[in-house]
């Protein structure tokens, strides 16, 4: 690996930096700003990529497409990338912490508690304020994460494979107690808690950019700070102790943050799958590098796949709008699996 | 034994689940030398090491490390003093050699502070003393067993510490490559002045190559001493239930065990006592 | 076998058909309108014509009552043979992704090639179906550290979501033909025609046996493969045909009532408490008490929120996932 060692402060300040990895955040940049372009121009009224440029500095060709562009498509596409980074970064956590490259949010139960109370404040108490959505999202995926963290530890060990296969038992009886309230609630409510429980980026708008955004400040520096600990933790327990970790402390407060991360996605968008999956492993394709770069990286990946995931969906087959989460899965599973079997080719030479 | 031990341990217990592994342990380290804990296998030697480096908490009695107990330091103190290498260590996917050393630093390292001209030194001078130089950018899952484990062997020494624990750092290698790993950590110990416990399963190279033994059985010390003093025949049918002769090695003088059958067991009793 | 535990093992099974008798007049006098045990008794051994009721139980009602009776036989049965071959505890046709397959399987069979022919529904199914658990298993045996039962369930997992995310897509883009659909996607006995379940009807009796007759095999197998090739078991031949079973008892199961999760994990727990860990006997007693719980399991969808119904695989996973839960702290 290529890298430079950055210095200054009187060797206060002190990191190394991995060319390739610099490299290909900043492609990863350029890409998504090209998909935002793109997912801009695009759609029942087109704009030319200079237009869509102008009418974001303030220097819009028509009334029309001020508003087509920041009342709809901006907002949407700003929505998009955050959530696609979030998740990314949950599954990465959660891919870390329990040792497992195949842990997602959406596989152990952590959306679909954000998604059964989002779904249950529909049905049950439609008229609840807009803003308790992602606050109450985040409590139960938080509830539901810490009874799977409970019902999995034991004095046995072995509590990172109990907690995921706890997820995947809880996320399967939350789904079924969610599509009971959809049975038994209003028509009306429940086909709409129906639509946002496909994950779809559609009808969202600046109130998710705003609260996304203060979530990002909050979460985005804890994970900095964690980046440390992830990188001590991925070699289990006993080491991670014997490199001077507080392995319970910083495991639980890294599970805290995933869920946050997710939650407050699942409460924007609803449940997109996969993307925490595929994310952490095609960054890791693209370039080898530490921890903290591999999350800056993650994040750029998972932003940029959703962002193509939700412009794959509303272009592809348009009138008819494909939700995110459908797209996100149908492009997660077989790039996942083509990941793991070349993982697998390689190591077998 | 020198005064001042850098790691003992008093009135020691530990519980693992229902069951106490480790019962009421008074044992000092001594500075500078090799200390082997051998015993039977479920004697609680692992578990004495891992309470030794505060991975497991004791139930009774404490560990003191350099004169203080060592729930009095903050954890990533712990680990500037004192590095552990488990048994059987997996290093995630992908990761090269020159990472996992790397990764030894840690203790010494800050957020902003992640990769110093002294981190540097150590992480070199750490895959040196273990000859990895030539497999610097190599992924640790390729390479054989014998290398990865030194791979381990030099992450413990990049956190330089003046103490090293490791737990049958010898397991699954070839008789070959355990006898040249030994050699070299007899020779960290030795150059460098450090302090080294080791868990061992393998008796005669704890006699070979340990400074001092520690014999468990069932949670309690049976024996301690330089080898000579501990591997006797009848300290190894107390301990180990075996039947051996013991001789001086020619070259060295270390004693040597020599496991004898038990041929005076018939047939029937042995198929009755493997079923 | 000893004496006593034939005995044993007899009384048993006469006991478990009862209950099933009883638990399906019970499934048919409940309703909308309910009708008495004994009214519904005599509509199924003498039938009159002319007498409201019996038209009712006999038209309406009896033919749910056997779906139930049937999907839970299969289901269970399959889940037996899985988790006995696979010697993974938590091996059931939902968890490791035939389901999936299956379902998807006939949702595309049905929309994209039109083939609205209850006949190949079982066909297509029993298709999907053997794809789901190949993919789920290659992909499982890639990942790290092989096929565990972790990175199995995490397999089926992933190609569940997958499958189903084809399915909404499909669903979405043509909305009109896939409403008749949407019911039957999440597991209901409702809606169903007698014409699909007699198309079925051969699967389920085809699985059914070739479930009987390897169960000795499998009881060997479930000690471990080396050890059932010693004892002269061709572990190969039976596995194929387990999984053969397997196969056809998930699609038969899926044609007529959708995906029912966690029947098949549930029943043969329940079953190997009471009677061990002989398949010959697991076996049979997994396709009764199983048949038992769907029947009772589907009277429960249609009365605790009556007149609202549920359907019968929510509650089927209501019901089996914190068993799965209990498992997983138990076993692992």
């Amino acid at each position: 690996m290529s890298m430079t060692t950055l210095e200054g402060f009187g060797g206060r300040l002190a990191l190394r930096v991995p060319y390739r990895a610099v490299l290909v955040s900043v492609g990863l940049t350029v890409a998504i700003i090209g998909v935002l372009t793109w997912s801009l121009m695009t759609g029942s009224y087109p704009l030319d990529g200079a237009q869509v440029w102008a009418t974001l500095l303030g220097d819009a060709p028509s009334d029309t497409a001020t508003t087509v562009v920041w009342e709809f498509r901006f907002p949407r596409t700003l929505v998009a990338f955050i959530v696609g980074a979030f998740l990314a970064l949950s599954g990465a956590a959660l891919q870390y912490v329990t040792r497992n490259p195949l842990a997602d949010p959406s596989l152990v139960g952590v959306s679909q508690g954000a998604a059964l109370v989002v779904v249950a404040v529909t049905i049950l108490a439609p008229g609840m304020g807009y803003y308790m959505r992602p606050i109450l999202a985040f409590g139960g995926s938080l509830v539901v994460a810490a009874l799977i963290l409970l019902a999995s530890s034991s004095r046995r060990g072995g509590e990172t494979l109990r907690f995921i296969l706890m997820g995947i038992g809880v996320a399967a009886l939350i789904s079924s107690v969610t599509s009971a309230l959809l049975t038994y609630g209003d028509i009306d409510r429940a086909m709409s808690a129906l639509g946002w429980l496909a994950g779809s980026v559609h009808s969202v708008g600046w109130d998710e950019v705003r609260w996304l955004t203060v979530t990002a400040i909050f979460v985005v520096p804890a994970f900095m700070a964690a980046a440390r600990p992830l990188s001590a933790i991925r070699f289990g327990e006993d080491v991670a102790t014997g490199l001077g970790i507080r392995v319970r402390m910083a495991r639980w407060g890294l599970i805290i943050l995933a869920v946050a991360l997710a939650a407050t996605a699942v409460a924007a968008v609803g449940p997109l799958g996969f993307v925490g999956l595929v994310a952490p492993h095609l960054a890791r394709r693209l370039a080898h590098s530490g921890v903290g770069m591999h999350l800056v990286l993650t994040g750029l990946t998972g932003a940029l796949l959703v962002g193509l995931a939700d412009f794959a969906g509303r272009a592809a087959f348009a009138p008819v709008q494909i939700p995110a989460g459908l797209v996100t899965a149908m492009i997660g599973v077989p790039v996942f699996v083509a990941l793991i079997l070349r993982t697998q080719a390689r190591s077998q030479l | 034994m020198t005064p001042d031990s850098p790691l003992t341990a008093s009135g020691l217990s530990v519980d693992y689940g229902d069951a106490t592994i480790v019962k009421n342990i008074d044992l000092k380290i001594a500075a500078g030398q090799i200390t082997a804990l051998v015993g039977p296998n479920g004697c609680g030697k692992s578990t004495l090491l891992k309470a030794f480096a505060r991975i497991l908490r004791p139930k009774t009695g404490h560990v003191t490390l350099q004169g203080q107990p060592i729930t009095s330091y903050a954890t990533r103190d712990v680990a500037t003093r004192l590095a552990i290498l488990p048994q059987g260590p997996v290093a995630p996917e992908g990761l090269t050699v020159t990472e996992l050393v790397a990764q030894g630093r840690f203790p010494h390292q800050t957020l902003f502070r992640q990769w110093s001209p002294g981190d540097r030194a150590a992480v070199e001078r750490a895959m040196d003393m273990t000859d990895l130089a030539e497999f610097a950018d190599r992924p640790v899952h390729s390479l054989s067993g014998g290398q990865r484990q030194r791979c381990w062997l030099a992450m413990v020494l990049a956190q330089d510490t003046p103490l090293l624990l490791l737990d049958e750092p010898t397991t699954f290698l070839d008789l070959k490559v355990q006898v040249d790993l030994m050699a070299l950590l007899s020779r960290i110990v030795h150059e460098d002045g450090r302090t080294m416990v080791l868990v061992l399963h393998e008796l005669n190279l704890a006699a070979a190559f340990a400074d001092r033994i520690v014999m468990m059985r069932e949670g309690e010390i049976v024996a301690e001493g330089t080898g000579a003093e501990v591997i006797c025949p009848d300290q190894l049918r107390a301990v180990f239930d075996l039947r051996a002769d013991v001789i001086a090695d020619p070259e060295t003088g270390r004693p040597v065990c020599l496991p004898r059958t038990p041929d005076h067991v018939p047939m029937h009793a042995l198929a009755a006592a493997a079923e | 076998m000893n004496a006593t535990r034939t005995i044993f093992a007899a009384t048993g099974f006469w006991l478990c058909l009862g209950g099933v008798v009883l638990a399906f007049l019970w499934h048919i006098s409940v309703g909308a309108k309910a009708i008495p045990l004994g009214v519904v008794w005599q509509a199924i051994t003498a039938p009159q014509d002319g007498v409201f009721d019996h038209v009712v139980v006999r038209d309406l009602r009896m033919p749910r009552a056997i779906f139930a009776i049937s999907v839970g036989a299969a289901l269970s049965v399959a889940g037996a043979l899985m988790q006995g071959v696979t010697r993974n505890p938590l091996a059931e046709p939902g968890i490791l992704g035939l389901m999936a397959g299956a379902t998807f399987a006939v949702i595309i069979g049905i929309g994209w090639f039109g083939l609205a022919g209850s006949a190949y529904v079982p066909l297509f199914a029993a298709i999907g179906a053997l794809i789901g658990a190949v993919l789920v298993w290659t992909i499982a045996s890639a990942a790290p550290g092989g096929a565990t039962p972790l990175t199995l369930i995490l397999s089926g997992a992933a190609v569940g979501g997958f499958l189903y995310a084809i399915e909404s897509a499909a669903i979405l883009l043509n909305e009109d033909t896939f409403r008749n659909f949407r019911v039957w996607l999440s597991g209901s006995l409702t809606g169903r025609d007698m014409q699909t379940y007699l198309w079925a009807l051969p699967w389920f009796i085809a699985g059914l046996i070739a479930a009987l007759v390897i169960a000795r095999q499998v009881t060997a197998l479930a000690m471990g493969e080396e050890t059932a090739a010693g004892l002269g078991v061709d572990t190969f031949r039976i596995k194929v045909i387990a999984l053969g079973a397997v196969v056809v008892l998930t699609a038969a199961a899926v044609s007529v009532a959708g995906p029912l999760g966690f029947v098949g994990l549930v029943i043969p727990h329940v079953v190997r408490l009471f009677v061990g860990s002989d398949y010959r006997l697991i076996v049979p007693f997994s396709a009764i008490v199983g048949a038992g719980y769907v029947t009772v399991v589907d009277i429960a969808a249609r009365v605790v929120l009556a007149p609202v119904e549920i359907s019968t695989g929510i509650v089927t996973t209501m019901l089996g996932a914190p068993m799965f839960i209990w498992l997983v702290r138990a076993k692992l």
